[in-house]
């Protein structure tokens, strides 16, 4: 009776959980090795690894390395400007950084939806972007950059960008400032400092940085959906397509289960980097 | 080395922070272009506030889109605050099972957790719709709720319930006073923050919506897909504006909640991210 009562309190975490998560998730591992009759549309259990086969497809192996290519660019140059603007926010004075941080997360938080969309009046032939191009005599004709992977670069660096930007403000907040004078007086050049000094005490929030812009990226479907105008498809959206289009389950499954291993290789080597510092408790 | 006035990286920082603003800038001004195909300035305009909260599915879509965000954050509290509550005084290889299922809840790429949760439906012949969405977003609103919440049981000395206990208060009353009363800015805050990530949801939504109304965020989604409206960033801005207001108000109650050291603090603001 004590047993119960004192577990009694886990059990809506571990139905929700286990019902809605933990099936959900096996199911679709199991499914990745079954068999689908084309018209019949009945799922069959073979062991069958010919889900995982259509990548010696290049469509799917061009969107493989494509959902990669451009999750870790697009996480790379978020880590710069990222890096950049987290520095000269944790070199202000503490108001003007509150005042700061407020404009990074602002943005943030307006609708996912509307921001990536805002892009498209961006990005658009004739648009802001396009014309000021042409002005200045950058492009003879028409940018076209809307519905291409750049467009699709953009509206991840863009969206996930303010989740860089804060775990690198908060390991670089940390720093004694003293540390950079001791390494001054030490006769270290600015360059030397900032390489041997800042960098390193900045990496967890860069590599914290990394995977929660990393992830979202890699398996992203709204933005490609938008910005690559359906013509630029990511894993996700193939992925996607299986169960809301073409009802192919055991190859949806597979294109799901290879999102998660991949990200699970990332995960592997953002840790091995430096030891995720996990937020709260 | 003064870096604060350090002019290449004001520069860089002013150009990423513009980087940052001038979309939501765009959105703004063409909310209220009178040109209907935004090609230029045609003049100021209020017409599309007008034509957007006429708009059936729009009312329709915000509609649902409340109903899914107010029962899906009641349900996260109720699961992740009972859950948290239990991980408090949970054996230590229970706690890192809670732990590592809270974390694979926020990791896992939405558009796998969402099909998979689509297939388990369709596979079992539930139904799709206004209860699906919201048992989805409880899924990853519940471990957003228990780690806020963990943050700040962490923080709560167990003596003050002895204390109480002590005293002569009843469990009971020690739980509603002394612990409950503690942890309510946590509460509020992981309710308000499950709100606006439910009010914001596409993919999750888009799969388990089945034929029940849109919710507005998928209504968005349909509308800018076949063309450009200014309609469109209308109904942008009247979001943005709400979700700025909802998340400034999740935030001040967390940070201003007190007894949380500088360092929590700043942890815990970093939970409030997703995505």
């Amino acid at each position: 009776m004590r047993f119960v009562r004192q577990h009694l309190l886990v059990v809506p975490t571990a139905v929700l959980t286990v019902v809605f998560f933990v099936v959900p998730l096996g199911l679709i591992a199991v499914y990745s090795f079954g068999s689908i009759n084309p018209v019949s549309l009945d799922v069959f259990f073979g062991w069958t690894t010919n889900n995982y086969r259509a990548f010696d497809s290049s469509l799917y192996l061009h969107s493989l390395l494509r959902s990669i290519f451009l999750s870790v660019g697009a996480t790379a140059i978020c880590a710069v400007l990222g890096f950049a603007l987290a520095y000269f926010i944790s070199r202000q004075p503490p108001r003007a950084q509150r005042l700061l941080l407020v404009a990074v997360i602002v943005p943030f938080w307006t609708s996912f939806i509307v921001r990536t969309y805002s892009w498209v009046d961006l990005l658009q032939n004739l648009g802001p972007i396009d014309r000021l191009a042409g002005a200045t005599g950058l492009t003879s004709g028409n940018l076209s950059i809307l519905y291409t992977p750049t467009a699709i670069a953009i509206g991840i660096v863009y969206s996930y960008l303010p989740l860089m930007v804060l775990p690198i403000y908060v390991s670089l907040e940390r720093i004694d400032v003293s540390i950079y004078s001791a390494a001054a007086d030490l006769g270290a050049t600015p360059w030397r400092q900032f390489r041997k000094v800042v960098l390193p005490l900045a990496m967890p929030g860069v590599i914290a940085g990394s995977i929660i812009v990393g992830i979202p990226a890699l398996g992203e479907y709204v933005i490609p959906e938008i910005l690559g105008g359906g013509k630029t498809l990511m894993l996700g959206n193939i992925l996607a397509d299986q169960f809301q289009t073409t009802g192919n389950y055991p190859f949806g499954s597979a294109l799901a289960v290879t999102l998660m291993g991949i990200l699970l290789i990332m995960l592997l080597i953002l840790r091995r980097r430096a030891p995720l510092q996990e937020p709260a408790a | 080395m003064n870096i604060r006035r350090h002019p290449v990286s004001a520069a860089l920082a002013a150009l990423v922070i513009a980087f940052l603003w001038l979309p939501l800038i765009a959105v703004m001004v063409n909310s209220f272009n009178r040109d209907s195909i935004m090609a230029s300035w045609g003049g100021a305009t209020s017409k599309w506030y007008g034509q957007a909260l006429r708009d059936h599915d729009v009312r329709e879509g915000l509609k649902a889109t409340l109903i899914i965000a107010i029962a899906s954050a009641l349900v996260s509290l109720a699961v992740g605050v009972s859950g948290a509550l239990w991980w408090r005084r949970a054996p230590k290889r229970a706690r890192a099972v809670y732990d590592g299922l809270v974390y694979a809840r926020i990791i896992v790429p939405e558009v796998v957790f969402a099909t998979a949760v689509f297939f388990l439906f369709v596979r079992f012949h539930f139904r799709l719709g206004l209860t699906a969405i919201i048992i989805g977003h409880s899924v990853w609103n519940s471990a957003y709720a228990t780690l806020i919440v963990q943050a700040r049981l962490v923080g709560l000395d167990p003596s003050i319930e002895e204390a109480a206990a002590d005293l002569g208060a009843t469990p009971w009353r020690v739980f509603r006073r002394v612990t409950l009363s503690s942890l309510m800015p946590a509460i509020v805050a992981a309710g308000l923050l499950a709100f606006t990530f439910s009010f914001d949801d596409v993919v999750t939504s888009y799969f388990l919506q089945g034929t029940a109304q849109s919710p507005l965020p998928i209504v968005l989604f349909g509308l800018i897909r076949f063309r450009l409206t200014p309609e469109v960033n209308a109904i942008g801005v009247l979001v943005m504006v709400f979700t700025v207001a909802l998340m400034s108000l999740a935030v001040t109650i967390f940070a201003t909640a007190g007894r949380i050291g500088r360092s929590e603090r700043s942890a815990g603001f970093l939970d409030m991210y997703r995505r």
